[in-house]
């Protein structure tokens, strides 16, 4: 067999061999390829499903709420008010001894009344969106400090404007929830709020001097309440930090870009729960 | 034995070795391609024998060709999804043993002739197919690193040895009617026979059907 034959079925065999091989090169760089891009539209997937769950379980939190907050003022503040105006029928009726006793009584069920009506405001989601979000932390502040458990400072800085109902709700239920913690875990004496608007950047700072925790807790099933705040705000196209250390206090941190638009699918403005 | 054939029987025993051993883990397709490694086996044993006692195993290849496509065909009917395909596969099965027999009959005898022109067509078949399967893989890509995916191993080493059949079947035939020297083209023949048993290997150590990471 001549030499130039074997070079022939050499050269054929490995031009052959390496077009093979180049193919087979080929289709695993597409495979990793469309390996991503099936990674990536999962990951999207799972991203938005985990935001409508979430949006769904503030929904009904809210609805319950606003449940609760109609049955306190249509119907617990009513009844003690009917108690109130029936002991002031009967005070009339009494020796002075008695008489003082039922106007303590009564001093105490205006107050209950007065208390009742102030939580009614704070869990109803309408009455929150008709004052604003500044408006609501002074008056919940005020209440609280009132109460002698805690001492809270407000500061606001800039210009106040509206970031709309449902951004404005999620903010005061992560206060609210700061707010509780520090109450009733964190033992603080004292608690700053800051509320700081800028032209494209608003901030919330929630800080106290209470016993602080380990921020592995936030890893934690028992730190679920500080992950819903994170949650939260990222629903609404903002960012929660959370720092704490044990003996330092807490300190929480919500920026959000006002003008970002919260659903970039095209979906109803997320103005209003419905 | 030459040294070529030492290799190449110690490779086919390691590789139906392997598929025996781990025959449990296996999935159904990769149980047939166990039990068709071991009929290559046997084949090739067989046709050792019959080149020693009749100086010729082109009867053994007749069977041989026809027996090793009707495995694969078998296996890539699991595999594919595409109802269409399957159907084509189980046709292409009954296809290709009728023309076998008419082949082995009339056209290159039993005993005496290669059956080239069978290798061509179960080759051919086996290249379409490789080609669909891979579409299929790009279409239902698994979130499984590709080296792991035993069905890869298979398919590439598939493709590899039938396209480069092509080249050894024209080869053959051509050096034949030349009556030059063919040993260039059973060297390509034998390394071409050992990279596919070695990928059929690695398939049969990469799949097991606890982590079910199939296509089909």
């Amino acid at each position: 067999m001549r030499s130039d034959d074997i070079r022939f079925v050499v050269l054929s065999a490995t031009l052959l061999f390496a077009a093979v091989i180049g193919f087979i090169i080929y289709f695993i760089i597409l495979y990793r390829n469309r390996q991503l891009k099936n990674k990536q539209e999962q990951d999207e997937r799972e991203a938005a499903y985990r935001q409508e769950l979430l949006q769904t379980q503030i929904e009904i939190q809210e609805q319950t709420l606003e449940h609760i907050s109609k049955e306190i003022h249509d119907n617990i503040t009513q009844v003690l008010s009917f108690v109130k105006l029936s002991m002031a029928t009967i005070g009339n009726t009494l020796d002075n001894d008695k008489k003082a006793k039922i106007n303590e009584s009564r001093e105490l069920i205006a107050q209950t009344i007065t208390d009742l009506r102030d939580l009614s405001k704070s869990l109803s989601f309408e009455y929150i969106a008709q004052i604003g979000l500044v408006k609501t932390i002074e008056q919940e502040a005020e209440r609280i400090n009132k109460s002698r458990l805690l001492k809270i400072s407000l500061l606001t800085e800039g210009q106040i404007y509206s970031l709309g109902e449902q951004r404005e709700l999620v903010l005061f239920r992560i206060y609210q929830e700061a707010i509780n913690n520090a109450l009733k875990y964190a033992g603080a004496k004292h608690f700053k709020i800051s509320l700081q608007y800028q032209a494209d950047l608003f901030n919330l700072t929630l800080e106290d001097d209470g016993a602080g925790f380990s921020p592995d807790l936030l890893n934690n099933k028992s730190g679920s309440g500080l992950r819903n705040m994170e949650n939260r705000a990222a629903l609404i196209g903002g960012k929660a930090t959370i720092d704490s250390a044990p003996g330092d206090g807490c300190r929480i941190n919500v920026s959000l870009n006002p003008f970002k638009q919260l659903y970039t699918d095209g979906g109803p403005h997320p103005n209003s729960f419905s | 034995m030459s040294i070529n054939e030492t290799i190449y029987f110690i490779i086919i025993l390691g590789v139906s070795t392997i598929g025996m051993v781990r025959y449990k883990l296996l999935t159904i397709p990769f149980k047939i391609l166990a039990f068709s490694v071991l009929f290559t086996l046997f084949w090739e044993v067989l046709a050792e024998f019959s080149a020693v006692l009749y100086k010729t195993n082109a009867l053994i290849s007749h069977f041989q060709g026809v027996s090793g496509y009707i495995f694969h065909a078998i296996i890539f009917y699991y595999l594919f999804r595409d109802t269409t395909l399957k159907k084509i596969v189980l046709f292409s099965i009954f296809f290709v043993v009728i023309f076998a027999v008419i082949n082995g009959v009339f056209i290159q005898k039993a005993f005496n002739d290669f059956p080239t022109y069978v290798y061509l067509i179960t080759n051919g078949l086996s290249v379409i197919f490789c080609l669909f399967f891979f579409k299929q893989m790009l279409q239902y890509a698994l979130n499984v690193n590709i080296v792991r995916q035993s069905v890869f191993w298979y398919n590439t080493g598939i493709l590899l040895f039938s396209a480069t059949m092509f080249l050894n079947m024209g080869l053959t035939n051509y050096y034949a009617k030349h009556q030059w020297g063919r040993d260039i083209i059973f060297y390509l023949w034998f390394c071409n026979d050992c990279l596919l048993n070695v990928l059929i290997g690695v398939a049969l150590l990469t799949d097991n059907k606890e982590n079910n990471i199939h296509h089909a």
